[in-house]
């Protein structure tokens, strides 16, 4: 039965929107930039008679004149002395650690130097994931913008006098403040302790723009250990979230999804078991998190006090503990609230609640919540705590006051950058210029670093020594995979210098560890895993400390804003807090729910949105009680909680390099301070519309797939009963082309619909290992981003009768609708959605329509099952593109390496040093697509040849499986009968898209599977009790039908 | 019973006699792979000449030396400071990886070397190479001189008799012509009318179509031409012998002293680039060879490169810290597209394919050249013809079974997809 469920890409294919409609009628969103080709672009061209002879006769002299040349000499210059472990041609992997993230990382080196990091799979507490910062923070290191050097007053000296004239200045100062963001490793603690020991008058700070004060505080109160906790979701029958984004931006996103995931597999792993976690999201903007969730509530930031008020009570009259004396309960939502605290209490000892709220009351109360149900010690673990982040709020703000009275004159900014992210940042830049000394030590000239008198660039974690306690008892090495590519010095190493120690820092790191590892062997050992590990089991805490005070405070607060409009600020999956805002991968990688790159915008609910009078592409500007933010544009978002406006942090970069500057506007400037903390919501903005418009590039809607079956779920309920739930083929299979023999290997690809998680790891470890070019802002406006694997999120709506919904009027809608299904009208509900995640890559078909179509045989089948793609064979018709029912053909329209125009990392020979020297830099006027890493499939074919033997399943990980953090896609040879794909292949779950056409790809994907207690597969069991018989046949006739209504249709 | 005992003495004798034989053909490999660099048999290279050496030293001692002479020297065996001072204290590489079994069969391979098929190959060389001589001349002598001349006279002869007997027609045309003034006039040919020919038609009466048709037809000519032309030499660098930065005869290196190719480019089995050796695989054996004997008593200039290159002090035998490394900028010969991906592993390691298939007989260049076209059309042929070596590689055992299965005795690289086009390009 096909699935019941209808699928929309975004909001304008729902409505109708006309120019969403235009563009489904072009069939191909792209057109042929004939004008951008021939005119301002590519040189003047406008199509005059005399210019055109010109050309045509210089045209034809260059190329005799190139005819005749002799190609030019090339040399070759080996080592002089060989290093012993590089060999050229054969890369190195070296185990080091992202200090940022604290996630255990592989460094793939070429020649020497690093062109790609994946995840560790040793490391406990990774297992093998990275995310998208990760893979494109090897980008960092070939940034040419960064800092080359040291420099004094804006001169450029060498090390040993920016030396002499900072100790100088530091012995004179009168306080000294360090204003760094959470540092995590013990090595640079030891540094800054001896820094401190030699000038007493230091005060350290730890600044953290997105901060998790509250947590570290109410832990502090409730427990007597003010620190961020571990948690282990994979431990969590139950999982109750109040806005913690965990899966993508929270703590320790890719440790979270590691664990999480694990109890979401399905019929897979674990012996097929068929249980799984249930988990609740509480939340005002649709997070990566709330998207995966099985129940999600759409919750304005000022009811969440409420609704953890209302979730403690219930738990505590279920456990019988103290409640909190409310003035009542909270009208919304209450039966989700009801469920979850039932389920918690039933699963207590292994159920969680996290929030995201910086708000010490708040977490106060989660703090009460998880030590009545026993949690403490078993899903939050406070002994083995988290070193990834911190936060310090009063003290940041006392440290402004300081600098502006001269309290402090001396100040050294390390990997923090406040001038840019502090929300009152022109008072924090006054008290930069009135400070006698200021240090940076950033690697980027950004805001913060201009204002700064002294410059001592970092290096970049690839060149660096370290170590990272990520979570105490977890220790990951740093080592440097290449020497500084700058006259740069590691900023642990200049606080040595400041105090007068001169050992070098790789000394002092081995000094600190040596001994506690035992020895040489154990210091050698732990550099070569990457990490070294002694976690203790954790405690169970208990704590009778109720915030009751703030009790009314939360009521009032949330009556007093029942209609008013709300702004809550989050931090998107790629560039975080906005550290990594020149990072052009992370600039381009879409957002994982809007799909918009290259800006940010106010998301605003459908209804909220009719309320204020405001459609997509309106610019407005919002006013809090305390900051402006100006003009932003804005974007109409399903599931949006009703009157709340989300902006996500970490835009509006104005210095630190030409890719990040001027993307977005800068949000930091509507956070504020609570007395305690900082808060990132505000009640009761006011929103003007400037009557400007703006258009977002956005890759959501390019790709049309009209109303098919490509999607499809079913609830665990159903699941357990029939694990074929949602998933009962029908199509009626003909074809024309005779089978293709594989008989030695046939790669092929499973991708889990409910394991993903939509976080676009795979993008940027995909662009970075096929060397795909970034195009830019205006390129991804004109639909022709170039990304090999695409991430498509579909949302599907539902009204109170739990009828699907469909459009009221439109071609597409009357071709879907069908007899259940309700229409949509101004009081349709889009906050509560829910969504699905599919990646999608060339699916390698074995009756592959882009190969039928090619004239010139550029696209061409091979006896492993891949669909192979010869750029140079190809002349650019794009009949291919056009003919791919997938649409994951791309087609080079600009030359994107050394090109002025795309002046990102490929247009300057420092930033050409990512490029993986085993794949093909693309010309202008050639399609490409995925290849299943084709060179991983032919290096781990020779692998096993020079090792004679045969190709074990797991040798050969695309670059999108083998890094992602919840093992989504697995990869393999479906002609060996033992391996995993093959298993997953034959798995109840399998299904590939778009069936009917028989295309056979050799791409499945498992059914996406709810915890939910409703159906969400439906209609087969109608189906089977009609057809006691039920025979192919029949279900061809069915099927006959299904194709006549379309036909009438269209 | 006695015919059982004497059948298996002579049974044993024989495997005694074949493992005997074996361990020279190891040793022999062994001996091309490990000693090369340093030694040859019959002369002194960096290290002695080596025939001999089973009877000056017994072999306990040899294989210790051969492990690791400095333990044995720095131990104070008398023989073995001797032969370190003899050998101007140049230290043997340690060849701690060998078995006992191995440095044994090197060691019969000294004793006893091939010396029939030594000797066999240039008798057989010398003899096809005199039968191509022979040949060579006769052919020269057919085009010799006088042929030529014979044939030209003939030709004149021939053309004399044409013109005669034109004339002769010419003559008797007029004569028929003046008797016979009406016959003559009937049998003229009609005159034709201009504007039916196709001449006339094409280039008079529709001039453009007349100049678009041959422009055409240039077009196509030059087009064939030049599609030619770029198939077949642009970017084509066969026989390229470009003159490099040092003097570097592999004529003498892997011709005369039978250097292991593999000691130097040893990439070529492992991974994707043969790799040009780093300088200081050349002072391996240049520490100590100077070639001095050539030059009076000097470093050979050639040979002064390197050390000027490395920074080596040759007066001291040291390397100098001072003196600035400078690498040396080799001229690349064989050049491959980007677009083309090339592992030597696959063809050196997996495919067994000689490094003279592609390379052509570089032990006989002084100046290396480019033997191959490097044209994708000689992969392709090679790819048709080269068979997989199914049988000694795991990796192929479902694909032997195959074969097997099919009654088929091999497969060629282009049976197992070995023409795709992604193989190569991606």
């Amino acid at each position: 039965m096909e699935n019941k469920n209808k699928y929309w890409k975004g909001l304008e294919e729902l409505n109708n929107d006309p120019k969403f409609l235009q563009n489904k009628r072009n069939e191909f969103a792209e057109g042929i930039p004939l004008e951008d080709v021939l005119t301002d672009k590519d040189g003047e061209m406008t199509s005059n008679r005399r210019d055109f002879l010109k050309y045509f006769g210089f045209g034809i002299s260059a190329v005799a004149l190139a005819a005749c040349n002799k190609a030019p000499v090339k040399n070759v210059i080996p080592y002089i002395v060989k290093p012993e472990n590089i060999t050229p041609g054969i890369p190195n992997w070296y185990a080091s650690t992202n200090p940022t993230t604290g996630v255990s990382v592989l460094v793939k080196t070429r020649e020497g130097r690093p062109v790609k990091i994946e995840g560790n799979p040793e490391s406990p507490l990774f297992k093998g994931g990275v995310n998208a910062v990760d893979h494109a923070s090897v980008l960092e290191l070939y940034d040419n913008e960064r800092l080359q050097g040291p420099k004094a007053e804006g001169n450029e000296v060498d090390w040993n006098t920016l030396d002499g004239k900072i100790t100088k200045g530091l012995a004179a100062a009168k306080g000294i403040r360090i204003v760094s963001g959470a540092v995590n490793s013990p090595s640079t603690k030891k540094a800054i302790a001896e820094f401190t020991a030699k000038y007493p008058q230091t005060k350290h700070i730890v600044y953290e723009p997105v901060s998790y004060n509250a947590i570290i505080e109410a832990n502090g109160q409730s427990f007597g250990k003010a620190v961020i906790p571990g948690y282990q979701f994979d431990k969590a029958k139950t999982i109750v979230s109040f806005g913690a984004d965990f899966l993508g931006t929270w703590i320790s996103p890719v440790e979270f999804t590691k664990q999480w995931v694990k109890n979401r597999k399905v019929g897979t792993t674990n012996n097929g078991a068929k249980t799984m976690s249930r988990h609740y999201q509480f939340e005002s903007n649709l997070s990566l998190t709330g998207s995966n969730a099985d129940v999600r509530v759409p919750l304005k930031p000022s009811a969440t006090s409420v609704a953890l008020i209302s979730l403690y009570n219930k738990v505590a009259s279920l456990a019988g503990a103290a409640k909190l004396s409310s003035p009542g309960d909270v009208e919304f939502a209450v039966n989700m609230i009801e469920n979850s605290a039932k389920e918690l209490w039933a699963n207590r000892g292994a159920s969680i609640v996290v929030c995201g709220s910086n708000n010490i009351s708040d977490q106060l109360i989660v703090n009460a919540i998880n030590s009545v149900l026993g949690n403490i010690g078993t899903t939050v673990d406070l002994d083995n705590y988290s070193n990834q982040t911190g936060g310090n709020d009063a003290a940041f703000e006392t440290f402004v006051s300081e600098l502006n009275s001269g309290a402090a004159d001396a100040v050294i900014f390390f990997n923090s950058n406040p001038a840019y992210n502090y929300y009152a940042a022109d008072k924090l830049i006054t008290g930069i210029k009135k400070a006698t000394v200021s240090i940076s030590t950033n690697s980027v000239a950004d805001e913060t670093t201009a204002l700064c008198k002294f410059h001592a660039p970092d290096n970049h974690f690839l060149e660096s020594w370290g170590d990272v306690e990520t979570r105490v008892g977890f220790i990951g090495l740093m080592q440097p995979t290449i020497s500084p590519v700058f006259n740069t010095r590691q900023a642990s190493e200049s606080f040595l210098r400041w105090s007068g120690n001169f050992t070098d820092y790789y000394t002092f790191v081995k000094n600190n560890w040596t001994a506690a590892l035992g020895g040489e062997a154990g210091w050698n050992k732990a550099l070569h895993d990457g990490f070294t590990t002694s976690m203790k089991t954790p405690v169970a805490y208990n704590t009778s400390i109720l915030p009751q005070d703030a009790v009314n405070a939360a009521y009032q607060t949330y009556t007093s804003n029942k209609d008013k409009v709300e702004l809550s600020l989050y931090t998107k999956v790629g560039l975080g807090d906005g550290r990594y805002a020149n990072n052009p991968w992370l600039q381009e990688m879409p957002d994982p729910i809007s799909k918009v790159c290259w800006d940010n915008y106010a998301a605003i609910g459908k209804v909220t949105a009719d309320k204020l009078n405001l459609k997509d592409g309106d610019v407005i500007t919002i006013k809090t009680k305390t900051g402006v933010i100006e003009k932003i544009p804005v974007l109409v978002q399903p599931g949006q909680a009703r009157d709340t406006i989300s902006i996500a942090l970490g835009y509006g970069r104005t210095a630190g390099g030409r890719v990040g500057a001027n993307v977005g506007k800068n949000a930091y400037t509507a956070v504020s301070f609570n007395g305690k903390t900082y808060s990132y919501t505000s009640a009761d903005v006011k929103v003007e519309k400037t009557g400007d418009g703006y258009e977002l590039p956005q890759t959501q809607t390019h790709h049309t797939i009209e109303g098919r079956d490509i999607i499809r779920e079913a609830s665990l309920g159903e699941f357990v009963k029939d694990p074929k739930a949602g998933n009962h083929k029908h199509a009626h299979i003909i074809t024309l082309w005779d089978e293709h023999d594989s008989k030695g290997h046939r790669w092929a690809m499973a991708v889990d619909l409910n394991s993903c998680t939509g976080c676009g790891s795979c993008v940027v470890s995909c662009n970075a290992e096929n060397n795909v070019p970034v195009v830019g802002r205006q390129e991804i406006l004109n639909s022709r981003e170039m990304h090999w694997m695409r991430i498509d999120r579909y949302y599907s709506f539902k009204d109170e009768k739990g009828k699907k919904l469909t459009r009221e009027s439109g071609l597409a809608g009357n071709m879907l609708k069908g007899s259940e299904e309700g229409l949509i009208n101004g009081d349709t509900d889009f906050e509560n959605v829910r969504v699905v995640f599919q990646p999608l890559m060339c699916q390698h078909c074995g009756h592959a329509p882009c190969e039928t179509v090619c004239p010139v045989l550029a696209t061409v089948h091979s006896s492993e099952g891949l669909n192979h793609m010869a750029y140079n064979r190809c002349v650019g018709t794009r009949y291919c593109a056009n003919n791919c029912p997938y649409k994951v053909r791309r087609f080079n329209w600009f030359k994107y390496r050394e090109n002025d125009q795309f002046d990102f990392y490929m247009n300057n020979d420092l930033g050409r040093m990512v490029i993986n020297p085993d794949v093909t830099v693309r010309s202008r006027g050639v399609m490409e697509k995925c290849s299943f890493c084709i060179q991983r499939i032919q290096a781990g074919k020779l692998q096993a040849k020079l090792e004679n033997r045969k190709v074990k399943d797991g040798d050969v990980k695309t670059a999108c499986q083998q890094s992602c953090p919840a093992d989504a896609i697995i990869f393999g040879d479906v002609n060996d009968k033992n391996s995993e794909i093959a298993k997953l292949f034959n798995n109840e779950r399998s299904y590939v898209l778009l069936e009917e056409y028989n295309v056979q790809p050799s791409v499945s994907y498992m059914t996406k599977i709810r915890n939910v207690d409703e159906e969400l597969a439906g209609g087969h069991t109608e189906h089977s009790t009609t057809a006691p018989g039920h025979t192919g046949h029949e279900e061809a006739k069915h099927d006959t039908a299904a194709h006549a209504n379309a036909e009438n249709a269209h | 019973m006695r015919f059982l005992r004497i059948t298996s003495l002579f049974a044993l004798l024989a495997l005694g006699a074949s493992f005997a034989k074996a361990d020279v053909a190891e040793g022999e490999q062994l001996f091309n792979a490990n000693c090369t660099a340093c030694h040859a048999l019959n002369e002194k290279v960096v290290g002695p000449a080596l025939k001999g050496v089973n009877e000056k030293y017994d072999e306990a001692w040899l294989i210790k030396w051969i492990k690791n002479s400095q333990a044995l020297v720095k131990s104070g065996d008398a023989k073995a400071v001797k032969a370190y001072n003899e050998n101007n204290q140049a230290v043997m590489t340690s060849f701690e990886n060998l078995s006992d079994a191995q440095v044994k069969s090197i060691l019969e391979y000294i004793k006893t070397p091939p010396v029939a098929q030594a000797a066999a190959a240039p008798v057989g060389g010398t003899a096809t190479s005199t039968g191509t001589e022979v040949a060579a001349t006769a052919q020269d002598a057919f085009y010799n001189n006088t042929t030529f001349i014979a044939l030209s006279i003939m030709a004149l002869i021939l053309f004399v008799i044409v013109f005669v007997l034109y004339r002769i027609k010419q003559t008797v045309q007029g004569i028929y012509n003046s008797k016979f003034p009406e016959q003559a006039a009937l049998e003229a040919e009609p005159v034709v009318d201009v504007k039916t020919t196709w001449k006339y038609k094409l280039f008079t009466k529709h001039p453009v179509v007349g100049t678009i048709i041959v422009i055409l037809g240039f077009t196509v000519v030059l087009g064939i031409y030049g599609f030619n032309y770029g198939q077949t030499e642009v970017g084509v660098q066969q026989g390229y012998a470009p003159a490099q930065p040092i003097n570097y005869s592999h004529e003498l290196h892997a011709g005369k002293y039978k250097i292991n190719c593999l000691y130097c480019h040893n990439g070529a089995d492992k991974g994707k680039q043969a790799t040009i050796p780093s300088a200081s695989t050349c002072m391996n054996c240049h520490m100590h060879v100077t070639a001095s004997a050539k030059y009076d008593g000097q470093v050979s200039p050639e040979i002064a490169k390197i050390y000027d290159a490395v920074g080596w002090d040759s007066e001291k035998k040291a390397y100098d810290p001072t003196k600035q490394q400078k690498p040396i900028k080799w001229v690349r010969i064989h050049n491959l597209p980007d677009l083309a991906y090339f592992n030597h592993a696959q063809h050196v390691k997996a495919g067994k394919v000689e490094c003279q298939s592609c390379h052509g007989a570089v032990e006989t260049m002084k100046v290396v050249y480019q033997q191959s076209s490097l044209q994708m059309g000689w992969c392709i042929n090679c790819h048709r013809e080269a068979k997989v070596d199914v049988d000694n590689n795991d990796y192929y055992e479902k694909l032997h079974e195959d074969l097997k299965a099919q009654g088929k005795s091999y497969a060629t690289v282009s049976n197992i997809g070995g023409l795709e086009c992604g193989k190569c390009h991606y």
